[in-house]
């Protein structure tokens, strides 16, 4: 070896940075927000559950007697503004019975994604709490509440709304709260089963070593990792709900005329099947839309907020 | 049964192997121009840290690299065949018979379904002629050969029912069950504690010497590579940096990176206040420095390291892809690099780094 | 202290019954000063449970059963093992991570198990840890910034910008750039990740530091490098190390004195030097001459250990270790070894202790 030896040159001091300083910073959420733009498919389902939300917001309101009769109109086509010049927006022109088809299709979107929606948000609820108690608890608590969950699981969901919309009759609120209570067991397991790995994650620990509350550790450490999963089986949560109350409606045991769903409106339409079979058209395909649109906007939460999917350097 | 003395060459011979990964985010070369070869029953060691290469060289042995990987380049022979040449049927067939496999987690490589001596009965079936029978009893024989108690009951019994050690035994015994001539044994012992990693090394080189095999052992751990190997292939950044007899490798190490990573590792048998350091960290896959790949972290840098050094000749069977003379020095001060060096290097200046 | 073994001694409580740990200090080799951590006769059992509501016990693994030592202020005390040896959870029922089952473990004269939330929250500032995995150890959506900087808020710096400060010195003082503060973990190698792990450990200015496997998930080259910088952190801040690692080489190279665990009981402690020359027990002994040499020049005497290391769930009678032991006598079998002085405060839980050898070695020409 020549004179100058390996000893004398290392003890440098550490600079390891040459490879990181390059890249701009991105936190986990824009990173997350980069994942989902490039799946196609979800950037489809959000912009048309979008167009559908804002659709069924909107024209209710913009149109006067959007859901109304008027049996002059029988069989009139599509029109925009009417004679009179009221906006009246009847781009699917009118039924037999003189109903404006489009606007009271939007209306019927309407009521069923607010039970949609609604119920999701009921589900989460539960299904968040009693998953985090489960999971974070651990031991007798979690035992006894993932019994409970057995129990809940254990029963028939659809007898159990149709008895509860029965006894409570069928209002959009019982609908809400009947698909609420019978369904946030799989969001429950969720919650719980992210929250029992959690619990032994490395960082968790180094915060209780830390000294942090457990209300700073579930909110700060262990909810936003499990708020992953939930956001996607919500997103898949509303297309269940949306379509189990079109069940609901199209048995008849759903809401009735005065506040129309998708399947109200199908049930109506499969009475007129022979004399007006187009009637069917228009609620299934929103109903398919509501349904492909929610399940691609899932897949791709759920791809976008997989840490573990790969990080883009460039 | 395959080892009848076939031809004076090496058993393997790589050259200028290239695997490169065509990811969204750009070419990742994994493998760049990777050459060495590997003599009839020897065992060559492959040292380097994480992503220098060493494991896709040996899946590119294998043919097992997958999309986005793909072997760009170079020549992979096995007994004077080029390997790259084959088809996928004719690779299955060597695959597991002239050459066998073994993995760090031998769990992610066993199936759970099968007990571990219908598994190696398969392997055993599937490149003789044996039929069920005897593919069992040679899974029996194999083993109790790799040190199994009570192999018959063993081999009745499920991967999952075994312990780590003894699940890398079932990987060494389905491996060994078809005779092959190379065995590449990728980080073999690293999921293993101390004590079973021992039991493990003595089985190899028993097995080693029955079998007249030639290993391939891949490995980060030096001591591992000391006690195990004859020859040192050593890999940074998917090139490979020197190559040369154990006792030369270890004894007097040429390039600065493995005198680098001989330096900072804590040795049980010396004490010492502080430990001596490679500064920085391995450089990214997408960011590598133009010249040497090393230059970055390298206490000898020198003007000269912006041009990619080829290997050379340090002294017999001992080459280094570093600049400094062969007894360590700087190099002269305007001294040119030899013609044949200076085309090497101008070969390995057209590839453009990221 | 040599009894039949009973069902107490099973839990361990035999071993220390009737000395006190202060005694015990003063026993080995009178360490005057009071120790900084004293655990005490230590035990986590983890039950295993089952039936309808997961109520009925059906076995417990012993991970750790009835351990005893000091740690001395400033020093750095090693915890070799092989897996499944316990010492993980030792470390973490030091923490107060899990509760212990029995034991006391004693931090500056206050017993760690009986603090209520407000003290203990208050000790913690005292103790911290580093973690193996610097990737499951940072939380992925927090910035560099949030995670050093979040045991100084949990304990009540919350001006953001002072905050900031401290997190800046620290990121210096661990050798990192300071302007990665608003970087996440993502951006950074394992090397790099193990540093912020390390300067949030250093955030509150603990006296004590758990490091449980701190650099055998890095690469070799980036291994020396934080081990320099745990050495240098405890010069500058007067730390004392309790360094958890399956490494006989890196411990030896931090540890002052060294503790060998298996299956749940320390079979030796002493003196790092002393240890590694001459081990006093066959586990250790059989550990160290399985470690390769790099170097292909030396020949160490081998002791290839049968079998597989027995389950802690059903830890075999008398001594632990004498399915596996070249050494083991029909007493091994029935008895269980105290962990005992063998002079200069050399602890060996071995009957035979005095008798074992240790390790030849040749070099080769």
């Amino acid at each position: 070896m020549a004179d100058r030896t390996y000893d004398d040159v290392t003890q440098l001091p550490v600079d390891d940075t040459e490879d990181i300083d390059r890249t701009e910073v991105r936190s986990y959420w824009q990173l997350a927000r980069r994942r989902f733009v490039r799946h196609r498919l979800a950037v489809i389902g959000a912009i048309t559950l979008a167009v559908l939300i804002i659709a069924a917001a909107v024209v209710p309101l913009v149109v006067e007697n959007a859901t109304g009769v008027d049996i002059n109109k029988s069989f009139a086509a599509a029109e925009i503004v009417d004679e009179e010049g009221n906006l009246v927006l009847a781009l699917l022109g009118y039924s037999r019975t003189g109903i404006n088809m489009f606007t009271q299709l939007m209306a019927a979107t309407a009521t069923s994604l607010m039970i949609g929606f609604a119920a999701v948000l009921i589900i989460v609820f539960i299904g968040v709490v009693i998953g985090a108690v489960a999971g974070y608890a651990g031991g007798w608590v979690d035992n006894l509440l993932m019994r409970v969950v057995d129990i809940a699981l254990s029963m028939p969901g659809l007898f159990i709304i149709i008895a509860f919309v029965a006894f409570w009759g069928a209002s959009i609120w019982t609908i809400i709260l009947a698909i609420g209570i019978t369904g946030w067991t799989t969001a429950a397991r969720l919650v719980r089963a992210e929250f029992l790995s959690l619990r032994e994650a490395d960082y968790v620990q180094a915060a209780r070593a830390l000294g942090a509350s457990p209300r700073r550790i579930i909110l700060r450490h262990m909810l936003p990792p499990a708020l992953a999963p939930i956001i996607v089986a919500a997103s898949l949560g509303v297309a269940d709900s949306v379509v189990l109350e079109a069940a609901l409606s199209f048995l008849g045991f759903g809401i009735g005329a005065e506040q129309a769903s998708l399947g109200t409106l199908l049930n109506v339409a499969f009475e007129y099947l022979n004399r007006e079979p187009y009637l069917v058209l228009f609620p299934s395909i929103v109903l398919i839309l509501i349904v492909l649109a929610a399940n691609f906007l899932g897949d791709g939460m759920r791809d976008a907020l997989d840490p573990r999917q790969r990080v883009e350097q460039q | 049964m395959t080892t009848v003395s076939r031809s004076v060459g090496p058993l393997l011979e790589i050259q200028g192997l290239k695997t490169h990964f065509f990811t969204q985010d750009g070419t990742v070369r994994a493998v760049d121009g990777v050459s060495f070869q590997i003599g009839h029953a020897k065992t060559l060691g492959v040292v380097g840290e994480s992503g220098c290469g060493k494991s896709i060289t040996s899946l590119s042995v294998m043919r097992l690299i997958e999309r986005p990987g793909k072997i760009v380049e170079g020549s992979i022979k096995l007994n004077g065949e080029d390997l790259l040449d084959k088809s996928d049927e004719e690779m299955r067939d060597i695959r597991g018979d002239q050459v066998s496999m073994i993995f760090q987690e031998p769990m992610t490589s066993l199936n759970p379904v099968f007990t571990c001596g219908e598994q190696i009965s398969e392997a055993v079936q599937q490149h003789t002629a044996a039929s069920r029978r005897e593919g069992m009893d040679r899974a029996v024989e194999m083993l109790s050969l790799v040190g199994i108690p009570d192999a018959k009951r063993r081999a009745r019994e499920y991967p999952h029912q075994l312990s780590g050690g003894m699940r890398q035994r079932v990987m060494i015994a389905m491996a060994l069950s078809t005779d092959p001539d190379l065995l590449i044994a990728d980080e073999p012992t690293t999921a293993l504690d101390v004590t079973i990693q021992a039991q493990i090394l003595e089985l190899m080189r028993d097995l080693r010497e029955k079998n007249r095999m030639a290993i391939m052992l891949i490995t980060h751990d030096l001591g591992v590579v000391a006690e195990m190997v004859d020859e040192v292939v050593v890999m940074y950044a998917g090139k490979v940096v020197e190559r040369g007899d154990v006792r030369t490798i270890f004894g007097n190490p040429h390039h600065p990176y493995t005198q680098g990573l001989l330096h900072s590792i804590p040795r049980l048998d010396e004490r010492v206040d502080r430990l001596e350091v490679i500064k920085g960290t391995v450089p990214s896959p997408y960011n590598l420095p133009t010249g040497c790949l090393f230059k970055r972290r390298c206490p000898f840098r020198m003007p000269i390291c912006d041009v990619a050094p080829p290997m050379r000749q340090i002294g017999e069977e001992h080459t280094s892809r570093c600049w400094l003379t062969p007894a360590g020095e700087a190099p002269e001060v305007g001294a040119d690099p030899t013609p044949e060096e200076a085309e090497a290097a101008g070969e390995q200046l057209t590839v453009e780094p990221r | 202290m040599t009894t039949q073994p009973t069902a107490t001694d099973m839990t361990g409580s035999e071993t220390s019954s009737g000395q006190t740990s202060a005694e015990r200090t003063v026993a080995r080799g009178g360490v005057a000063a009071a120790p900084l951590l004293a655990v005490d006769d230590l035990v986590k059992h983890f039950e295993i449970r089952g039936g309808l509501m997961g109520i009925s016990k059906l076995g417990a693994v012993r991970a750790v059963d009835g351990v005893s030592f000091t740690v001395t202020e400033g020093e750095t005390l090693g915890l070799v093992g092989e897996s499944g040896c316990g010492k993980t959870t030792l470390g973490k029922v030091i923490l107060r991570l899990i509760p212990p089952t029995s034991g006391s473990v004693t931090f500056e004269g206050k017993p760690l198990f009986e603090l209520n939330s407000r003290e203990l929250k208050a000790a913690r500032r005292d103790i911290q840890v580093v973690f193996q995995d610097p990737y499951a150890s940072l939380n992925p959506r927090m910035s560099v910034g949030e995670i050093v900087g979040e045991g100084l808020y949990v304990h009540g710096m919350t001006n953001k910008r002072e905050r900031e400060a401290a997190v800046r010195d620290l990121l210096k003082r661990v050798g990192l750039n300071q302007q990665h503060i608003h970087r996440y973990p993502h951006e950074f190698s394992g090397g790099q990740r193990q540093r912020i792990g390390i300067a949030r450990a250093l955030a509150l200015r603990p006296k004590f530091i758990v490091c449980d496997e701190p650099v055998s998930a890095l690469d070799v080259s980036v291994q020396s490098q934080v081990l320099n910088l745990l050495s240098d952190l405890q010069d500058e801040f007067q730390l004392t190390y309790l360094f958890i690692a399956h490494n006989l080489a890196v411990v030896r190279h931090l540890s002052s004195r060294v503790g060998v665990m298996y299956l749940g009981k320390l079979a030796e402690l002493a003196e790092a030097d002393d240890l590694y020359e001459n081990p006093r027990h066959p586990y250790t002994k059989a550990l160290l001459s399985a470690i390769p040499i790099p170097d292909p020049t030396v020949r160490r005497e081998r002791i290839v250990l049968k079998g597989d290391l027995p389950s802690p769930a059903n830890p075999p009678s008398g001594c632990r270790f004498h399915t596996r032991c070249p050494m083991a006598q029909e007493i091994c079998k029935v008895e269980e070894p105290p962990l005992r002085d063998i002079g200069g405060g050399h602890l060996s839980a071995c009957h035979f202790a005095e008798d074992v050898t240790p390790l030849k070695e040749r070099r080769a020409s």
